[in-house]
């Protein structure tokens, strides 16, 4: 009997700890955003820079339903106002994405008809699908984006995912996840030098020609839309929606957006500008001295890339000869130059601001403090985060500075935005109230989520660029550890479709892994040996076929299913 | 302290990017060489003189006033070699996804840093046609460049002054990559004759809507609809209207002729064959109906169509009358066409001036550019190589190299490295080994698939 109440009382204290723990869960403050009391803050005694180089000490910053109702040092608080204690605390302007991929899924591609003819592909199929908009691809609540935010990001032009033409991008904020977020829609036109797998255009020369085909044949459509309306005894023009969505790019209203991956491309985009005069913006912009002047005098808005490149020289040891020590002078050289690629930008009177396309969110700031040790000042770093990058994508009216009347979109730091010990407690975006954890000491390894513990392990997306279009498949990785086993799956040398092959050799080494797989075609074995650097989940790297030569290879991979 | 930085900045500046905005002119006096002018005689102990990228005078005891001069004694200077069939500084070469693609421009994917430019300097090749690939009936419009070699700007290689040219393709290649690899026209060389009559009819149907329109937009008060642009039926009415010039990849002389025949009946004459590995059987048309035949010196078997062949092809062609010249098609053989064309002598014994107007001026009369480069005479550009010993001598070796005047390959100041251009991603680059495609091409359906094409690439 004894026993019984010992044990039916240490249940109700488990309960009663459970009950505990649960309730303690809903108590606390709900990061996510999704309910609050107020939609009324005052950040009080704060260190605020309300623009680059514009610092208001012990100031007060009031945001009311979303916008800034009052910054300075002499601002009554009005009642119902959640107040924040700003002491010691530095508030900057929230960031602004000139171009994010963050939570877009690329679309399925469309199947194929049986009669398929690969020279002469449906707009749709070939990638060329300026109807599309970025908003049927966008997951506001993917942890990608929140990553972003947390990164101290609150607004981001966000750029679909596809072929040659992608789509219409959209200006979304990162605000509370009840709200579709949208702040602008149909921004620009995005575009990229990539062929379509298999079909026309299949390579840059391809897409250089289909480009102007599209853009041509959208101001003849234009312009017989235009005699139709107004005239009669004409016949009716052929609706066709790739031509009508090209429509503003031809009036201006809105520019394209080039992904570029160098200066070759850069120059390819400026060309296409030349000839066809529409307005140009640049995402991913490397390389850039070699291309200057021409960028000044097409007047096209520069995204940097925020990627910069690794320091392959330094990983070079050993005695070098005097011409291997010469070659690695060389590429020592160019990863200079290209740290040095924001400095040289606000040098020539650019006013840039950044594309996080490509990049990691824990990288931001880090390469940000490079970018300044290699000539960029702070102020320059921070428009071009902030002001600049509004400017840029035509919303500095309610955005890019901490003013009456904008957006609250804030970021609040611990210490000087790009000092050592600089940490982001709280991020504000559309004035709702991220908060995060800050650590007394700077750890070295910032908060990685662990994802490394099973590896190389899961389902990769592949595309290798060879000069004759881009190929692709996946890529699935079981084991961990020193063994892993594969299948990858690529495009059927005998026909359509896709063939797979086991993957032989899988090793990994710290950051790098390798791997070869055999192709039979025509009775001949031939094999593809494939190595290259992991980063969180991006793989970057060669695929070499036998004596053939290399092509680029790079995969992501995809989140695991159990996490969604 | 300040300002002097600004200005070794700004000197800095100025020497690497030496040809910011208008192309580099220079000029530069070489004294008492062996002239080997190629259209009027080979001038012992003579000067040349270049001004500001074109050749002034050729004489003797010529002077200049703030002119580099280069004593060339018992050396011997000959106009810039020409390549009329090359595929060195591009970043692709084939859009092989439609058996017609004469929208697409090479001049969209030109590379400046391709280490192959500086390597066929060392070859005393100043200008190369950088082409299309052969897997199209009808390939892309090629791009003629000169080896500015050290710009940033492909533009500036461009030889702005040449006439546009096209690339078309016979045989094994457009059959196999469309007919066997995708199932579509054309299959056989049936076929690829269709294409490419069907291509120039409607070409001339697109023509004439163009026409209509044009005509109809003059009269008053008319509102005509515009017609559908179309940048490849545009390109072949260019064709059709002689502002382009066609450089035909074909092996066999049945087919050979059967072009020509197509090109008679739609009244073109601007057609050079390239590698024409027969034709030296159908030598007398096309010494009559063609800008002639640009070959191999001795090179074939590398697939069916090309096994039957002579070393003495260019020698026929050229005892024929054809307008004949040796190319490289390769990064390789692009550095030594002074040797190929000598070949020429041992398979055919044609003479020196016939054996070195196979890779000077008969190019650049198939390139359509014979009245500014492919000999030295006064007023043509001055592009100049300087031999250490008669250019056909197995020990002829480049010296130096000039394009407008500007001397781009000094084998004294010859560096390690000589690329323009480093990643900051790779301290080893990969190598491409193109050379080995041709022996890899036959009977392999592999290349032919997405997933392989980019390995033929660039194949003849």
């Amino acid at each position: 009997m004894k026993i019984y109440t010992k044990i039916k009382l240490q249940c109700s204290f488990l309960m009663l700890m459970f009950f505990l723990a649960s309730s303690n869960l809903h108590a606390q403050s709900d990061p996510s955003g999704t309910k609050r009391v107020t939609g009324n803050y005052a950040i009080q005694n704060a260190t605020i820079t309300t623009s680059p180089g514009k610092i208001i000490k012990g100031a007060t910053i009031i945001l009311k339903d979303g916008l800034i109702s009052a910054v300075g040092t002499n601002v009554a608080i009005p009642a119902g106002t959640d107040i924040i204690n700003g002491d010691s605390l530095f508030i900057y302007p929230g960031f602004i994405d000139g171009g994010s991929s963050a939570g877009i899924t690329k679309p399925e591609e469309p199947a194929r008809p049986s009669n398929f003819d690969s020279s002469n592909p449906s707009d749709e199929i070939a990638g060329i699908t300026p109807w599309r908009n970025v908003l049927d691809q966008l997951d506001m609540t993917s942890n990608a984006l929140s990553d972003w935010r947390k990164a101290g990001f609150t607004v981001a032009q966000m750029i679909p995912d596809g072929g040659m033409i992608s789509g219409k991008s959209a200006i979304v904020v990162f605000g509370s996840p009840n709200s579709t977020n949208v702040l602008l829609q149909n921004t620009a036109v995005s575009a990229r030098f990539r062929g379509s797998r298999g079909m026309y255009p299949g390579t840059p020369l391809g897409v250089m020609a289909k480009f102007r085909d599209v853009y041509k044949n959208a101001e003849l459509s234009s312009k017989h839309m235009n005699l139709f309306t107004s005239n009669s005894g004409l016949n009716r023009p052929e609706i066709n929606k790739t031509l009508e969505a090209m429509y503003p790019v031809l009036n201006k209203n809105i520019p394209v957006i080039f992904e570029v991956s160098n200066d070759l491309e850069i120059r390819r985009a400026l060309r296409l500008q030349k000839e066809l005069g529409f307005k140009l913006v640049l995402s991913g912009v490397t390389e850039a001295e070699k291309v200057i002047q021409e960028i000044k005098a097409a007047n096209a808005t520069v995204l940097l890339a925020l990627t910069l490149p690794e320091d392959k020289a330094k990983k070079t040891s050993g005695d070098l000869n005097e011409e291997a020590q010469g070659r690695t002078n060389r590429v020592k050289e160019a990863y200079e130059t290209a740290l040095k690629q924001a400095g040289i930008l606000e040098k020539e009177g650019i006013k840039f601001s950044f594309t996080t396309n490509g990049s990691k969110s824990g990288d931001l700031m880090k390469n940000i403090k490079i970018m300044i040790e290699n000539g960029l000042s702070e102020d320059a770093a921070l428009a071009a985060l902030t002001i600049n990058s509004a400017e840029n994508l035509g919303i500095q009216k309610f955005a890019g500075t901490l003013e009456k009347g904008k957006l609250a979109n804030l970021v609040i730091t611990t210490a000087p935005l790009f000092s050592e010990d600089a940490q982001i407690k709280h991020v504000i975006a559309d004035g709702y109230v991220f908060d995060y954890e800050t650590k007394a000491k700077k750890t070295s390894g910032g908060d990685k989520n662990g994802k490394t513990s099973d590896g190389v392990a899961g389902t990769w997306e592949y595309i290798s660029d060879t000069p004759a279009g881009s190929s692709g498949g996946t890529m699935t990785i079981e084991g961990s550890g020193d063994s892993y086993e594969g299948t990858i799956t690529y495009d059927d040398p005998s026909g359509n479709g896709k063939a797979e092959a086991p993957m032989k050799n899988i090793s990994t080494k710290e950051n790098s892994m390798s791997f070869t797989f055999d192709v039979s075609a025509g009775g001949m074995e031939i094999k593809v040996s494939v190595s290259g650097d992991i980063s969180d989940d991006k793989f970057i790297g060669k695929m070499s076929l036998a004596e053939f030569g290399s092509f680029p290879l790079t995969a992501t991979k995809k989140p695991n299913q159990s996490n969604l | 302290m300040k300002k002097l930085n600004y200005i070794i900045a700004a000197f800095l500046v100025m020497v690497w990017m030496p040809s910011k905005g208008q192309t580099q002119k220079g000029s530069v006096l070489i004294k008492n060489a062996t002239v080997i002018t190629i259209t009027q005689g080979d001038l012992e102990d003579t000067d040349v003189l270049v001004e500001n990228g074109i050749i002034k005078k050729i004489g003797k005891g010529l002077t200049a006033n703030n002119v580099a001069t280069i004593d060339a004694k018992g050396k011997y200077v000959m106009p810039g070699i020409i390549d009329a069939h090359s595929h060195v500084a591009l970043d692709a070469v084939n859009e092989a996804t439609a058996p017609i693609t004469s929208e697409v421009q090479m001049a969209d994917v030109v590379d400046p840093y391709d280490i192959g430019i500086y390597r066929a300097l060392a070859g005393g090749v100043t200008i190369s046609h950088a082409m299309h690939g052969s897997a199209n009936a009808i390939g892309g419009q090629n791009i003629t460049l000169k080896h500015r070699y050290g710009t940033f700007n492909p533009e500036d290689l461009y030889m702005k002054e040449a006439p546009r040219t096209i690339k078309f393709a016979l045989g094994e290649n457009p059959t196999r990559v469309h007919g066997r690899g995708k199932n579509i026209q054309p299959r056989t060389r049936m076929g690829v004759e269709a294409i490419i009559r069907n291509g120039f009819n409607e070409a001339l149907q697109y023509k004439k809507g163009w026409e209509n329109y044009q005509n109809e937009s003059k009269q008053k008060g008319a509102t005509p609809i515009p017609p559908k642009y179309d940048g490849r039926l545009q390109t072949l009415v260019d064709i059709l209207d002689g502002k382009v010039i066609i450089h035909c990849h074909s092996y066999r002389a049945d087919e050979i002729y059967a072009l020509i025949n197509t090109c008679r009946d739609f009244g073109i004459t601007n057609i050079v064959f390239s590698h024409v590995n027969e034709g030296f059987k159908v030598a007398p048309e096309l010494a009559e109906y063609t800008m002639g035949a640009s070959v191999f010196a001795d090179w074939w078997a590398y697939k069916f169509e090309v096994y039957y062949s002579t070393a003495y092809n260019a020698a026929i062609l050229t005892q024929n009358g054809v307008i004949t010249s040796i190319n490289s098609d390769s990064g390789e053989l692009i550095r030594h066409l002074y040797h190929e064309a000598a070949k020429t002598q041992r398979y055919g014994q044609l003479s020196d001036q016939q054996a070195l107007e196979l890779i000077t001026i008969n190019p650049a009369k198939q390139l359509g550019i014979a009245d500014k480069v492919g000999s030295i005479e006064e007023g043509k550009q001055g592009d100049l190589v300087i031999f250490n010993d008669h250019p056909l001598s197995v020990y002829a070796i480049p010296q130096m190299t000039f394009v407008d005047g500007v001397k781009y390959f000094d084998i004294e100041e010859d560096q390690n490295d000589m690329r323009i251009s480093v990643s900051a991603m790779e301290t080893v680059e990969p190598i491409f080994l193109k050379e080995h495609d041709h022996s890899c091409m036959h009977g392999v359906d592999f290349f032919f698939t997405n997933f392989g094409r980019n390995l033929f690439e660039h194949s003849h």
